[in-house]
């Protein structure tokens, strides 16, 4: 899994363009909302902020650039990768 | 056209759609909306009448999906699904800006076989983002008619009445959501053995649980072997991500883009508003702002109005016939009117600046800043809606927790939310402070604002603590978590804002003006008879106070708050506030303008005289410490209550808020009084 430079959406740098490439085995245990807010697999995205003491990511996602909200330990259920 | 059903038609969307401007264009009916998700928390109706056409309009709470995540999206889903049979359609709103997200819900309800009218809002905002729209292609892509509109401008509103009357509303033979092949057998088995019209109804009777109990039941009637794959969350997740593929598809087609295309307006002001730092910074800015001009800005008003009553009640005073109904009226009723109205400018502003903080979309960038701070308390980011609007009145705020996904987030914060200080705590704080704080000032501020303001810190604090204790007690009921959306900032509708507030402010004056007055006449009565003093009597009638019915009463409550610091007097303030907080000012005004030793003197004067048998005042420090913390957190609401069991559905949990509040109350006071006395 490792080759293509895959990350948890919590541990991806702030400001960078990241495309989000799935999720994690334990999805089943993500909050539905995740994917019908439209965070979906192909989607581009950028954490814009994150509040502090590890507090809750801004990201930046889509072709209609939507804003959410969320906990690390809901990033840790999305698989991304870095886009050049 | 003599037909009295009404027409019921149903407001449907994704929240920060612009559904409740759409509701208010169509209605004209005081109701409010907001740019945070969460706004519209109950399911409003409204009624407009067109060309001779009665039509119900029910504003239903907004939901990303069928599939119910929250409280107020499971009373969307639910009347969606319950009540196919009632009304004539759905209007669904689009956001020009965010199609993609809106089509997923269009798309569920649209397979559902529901007929609809599609309405896309706020096209203006898109073009000026540099999207262009092909509504043509769209419109055949979906195939339903698309009504654009600008509902704040109030474009396009008389195209939905015109095909709401004309009965426009379009259901679709094809499906967009095709049954995945795999589990196609056993979905045509159910839909045969349900006797459903509806391949989609089939695969939500399996895909709306929330376990694979029912799933595994379902099977067994219908001699489907194999349903472990069937887990309806891996259902729902296999759906959407069909339905947004495509979506895509339709999508691609429709919408032509600039290239560089920016947001600048959210994106600059994001930048401060949501800032490790200057964003905490503006916050608390704009939280002193508003207590600020509660306080400051609302002098004027308030001396108008107490100069009002105080003209009103001597003039009563001294035209209506002398005797004990003269001064009910001009030193009862009318001042105790008057203690409650004169706190309408401070609710007034209150309101007008969280219903412009909400309805420009910065509560939500608010829950973002606050999520960290409140989970170590057992509350959510979504908590602080309640908390803040708790400032205001309990019952909007515990309503509010519905969009709290976690049902022991939202339970903490419904119990904790009544420690923050309405509104209706003012009128007895600033008596009381009025009594016992000196008018000195230290650094130029007044001791007694500072007291106030400590008021005020001290409910946020209780809150806080006790959700952190309760925390420790409750038990978790599923996984906590923070998904939301930041909508774009709109500019608030200021002068619809104010509409809002005014009605509400007005609401607030006649409810509690209503159960003021009855309390008064109550009081009066009670403190116009006492037993009988004479064998042939039946009642005594114009006895003195202290022989009244209502010392009685008060007496015999005494040994129960004498611990407290309290006189028999006070007693029967307390006792009445149990219905509402603000009661004891006017209880107070009729129970010392019924003490006829000095009919020149006003009340609060009287007050800061009397004494108690012993010779000590009335209301010392001691007592008056007393009972602002008792005002502070005892539950003394019968609105809030109702709402509190309405919400939480379980009279243990009501009761247990009652009990909490209210013993902390009484030995909080009890303790103060002790030690101060």
């Amino acid at each position: 899994m490792k080759e293509k430079n895959l990350h948890k959406l919590s541990a991806f740098p702030k400001n960078k363009l990241g495309k989000i490439s799935g999720y994690d085995n334990e999805h089943l245990k993500m909050p539905n909302k995740i994917i019908e807010m439209g965070l979906l697999p192909e989607t581009s995205f950028r954490i814009l902020y994150q509040a502090p003491f590890n507090g809750p990511m801004y990201v930046e996602f889509g072709e209609e650039k939507s804003r959410i909200a969320l906990r690390e330990e809901e990033g840790d259920f999305i698989i991304v990768e870095e886009l050049i | 056209m003599q037909e009295n059903k009404k027409k019921q038609v149903l407001l449907v969307g994704n929240p920060n759609v612009g559904k409740s401007t759409v509701f208010n264009a169509l209605c004209n009916k005081k109701q409010k909306t907001g740019n945070y998700a969460g706004v519209t928390v109950a399911s409003h109706s409204g009624h407009y009448r067109y060309r001779n056409e009665e039509v119900e309009v029910v504003d239903l709470p907004g939901s990303y999906s069928l599939y119910p995540s929250s409280e107020d999206e499971a009373i969307f889903s639910k009347f969606l699904l319950d009540h196919q049979k009632d009304y004539a359609g759905v209007i669904y709103i689009l956001e020009a800006l965010s199609l993609k997200r809106g089509l997923l819900l269009f798309q569920q309800i649209q397979d559902l076989g529901i007929p609809m009218i599609l309405v896309i809002n706020q096209i203006d905002q898109a073009e000026r983002r540099g999207i262009t729209i092909d509504f043509q292609k769209f419109s055949e892509s979906l195939g339903i008619k698309i009504i654009k509109t600008n509902a704040k401008e109030q474009m396009g509103i008389d195209e939905i009445k015109e095909a709401v009357l004309a009965n426009n509303f379009v259901k679709t033979d094809k499906a967009s959501f095709q049954t995945p092949d795999e589990h196609k057998d056993f979905i045509q088995k159910i839909a045969a053995h349900k006797g459903l019209d509806n391949e989609y109804k089939a695969w939500m009777s399996l895909s709306l649980g929330t376990d694979s109990v029912r799933t595994g039941a379902l099977a067994r009637q219908v001699n489907e072997p194999d349903s472990k794959s069937l887990v309806p969350k891996r259902l729902q997740v296999q759906e959407t991500v069909r339905r947004y593929q495509n979506v895509d598809k339709i999508l691609s087609d429709v919408i032509t883009k600039k290239p560089q295309f920016k947001e600048l307006l959210t994106e600059k002001l994001d930048k401060v508003l949501v800032h490790k730092f200057w964003g905490y910074v503006v916050f608390m800015m704009i939280l002193l702002l508003i207590f600020q001009s509660v306080f400051f800005l609302a002098e004027y008003p308030m001396n108008w109005i107490d100069d009002a009553f105080a003209w009103l009640s001597a003039f009563t005073g001294e035209h209506l016939p002398e005797g004990p109904l003269n001064s009910l009226i001009s030193d009862g009723i009318i001042p105790g009117l008057g203690g409650i109205i004169i706190f309408a400018p401070q609710i007034g502003i209150l309101l007008y600046f969280l219903y412009l903080l909400e309805d420009s979309g910065y509560m939500a960038r608010v829950v973002f800043l606050m999520d960290r701070i409140l989970r170590p308390f057992g509350l959510n980011g979504k908590s602080i809606v309640p908390l803040v609007s708790g400032t205001a009145c309990a019952i909007p705020a515990v309503i509010s927790t519905r969009n709290i996904e976690n049902l022991k987030e939202r339970l903490l914060t419904i119990l904790v939310t009544p420690f923050m200080t309405c509104s209706a705590r003012l009128p007895v704080y600033s008596i009381i402070i009025g009594l016992i704080i000196s008018d000195k000032t230290f650094l130029g501020v007044q001791y007694k604002a500072l007291v106030l303001m400590g008021m005020y810190l001290l409910g946020f604090f209780v809150a806080l603590l006790s959700a952190a204790i309760l925390n420790k007690f409750i038990k978790s009921k599923g996984k906590t978590y923070l998904v939301m959306d930041l909508p774009t900032y709109k500019k608030p509708l200021f002068g619809y804002d104010l509409k809002m507030v005014l009605g509400k402010v007005w609401d607030f004056i006649t409810g509690a003006g209503k159960i003021i007055f009855i309390v008064s006449i109550i009081i009066w009565f009670l403190s116009y008879f006492g037993p009988k003093q004479k064998p042939d009597q039946w009642v005594a009638t114009n006895v003195e106070l202290d022989h009244s019915y209502l010392a009685k009463i008060g007496k015999g409550i005494e040994p129960v708050i004498a611990p407290l610091g309290y006189d028999w007097k006070m007693g029967v303030g307390i006792l009445t506030s149990f219905v509402a907080r603000e009661v004891f000012v006017g209880t107070m005004s009729t129970l010392y303008s019924l003490d006829d030793d000095a009919p020149e003197m006003k009340v609060i004067d009287k007050m800061r005289h009397d004494v108690k048998p012993n010779g000590e005042k009335v209301f010392n420090f001691a007592t008056g410490v007393s009972v602002l913390l008792f005002y502070a957190f005892a539950m003394q609401c019968i609105s809030t209550l109702a709402v509190v069991y309405r919400e939480t559905k379980s009279w243990k949990w009501t009761a247990f808020q009652v009990a909490m509040m209210t013993g902390l109350a009484y030995f909080v006071s009890m303790f103060a009084y002790q030690i101060l006395k």
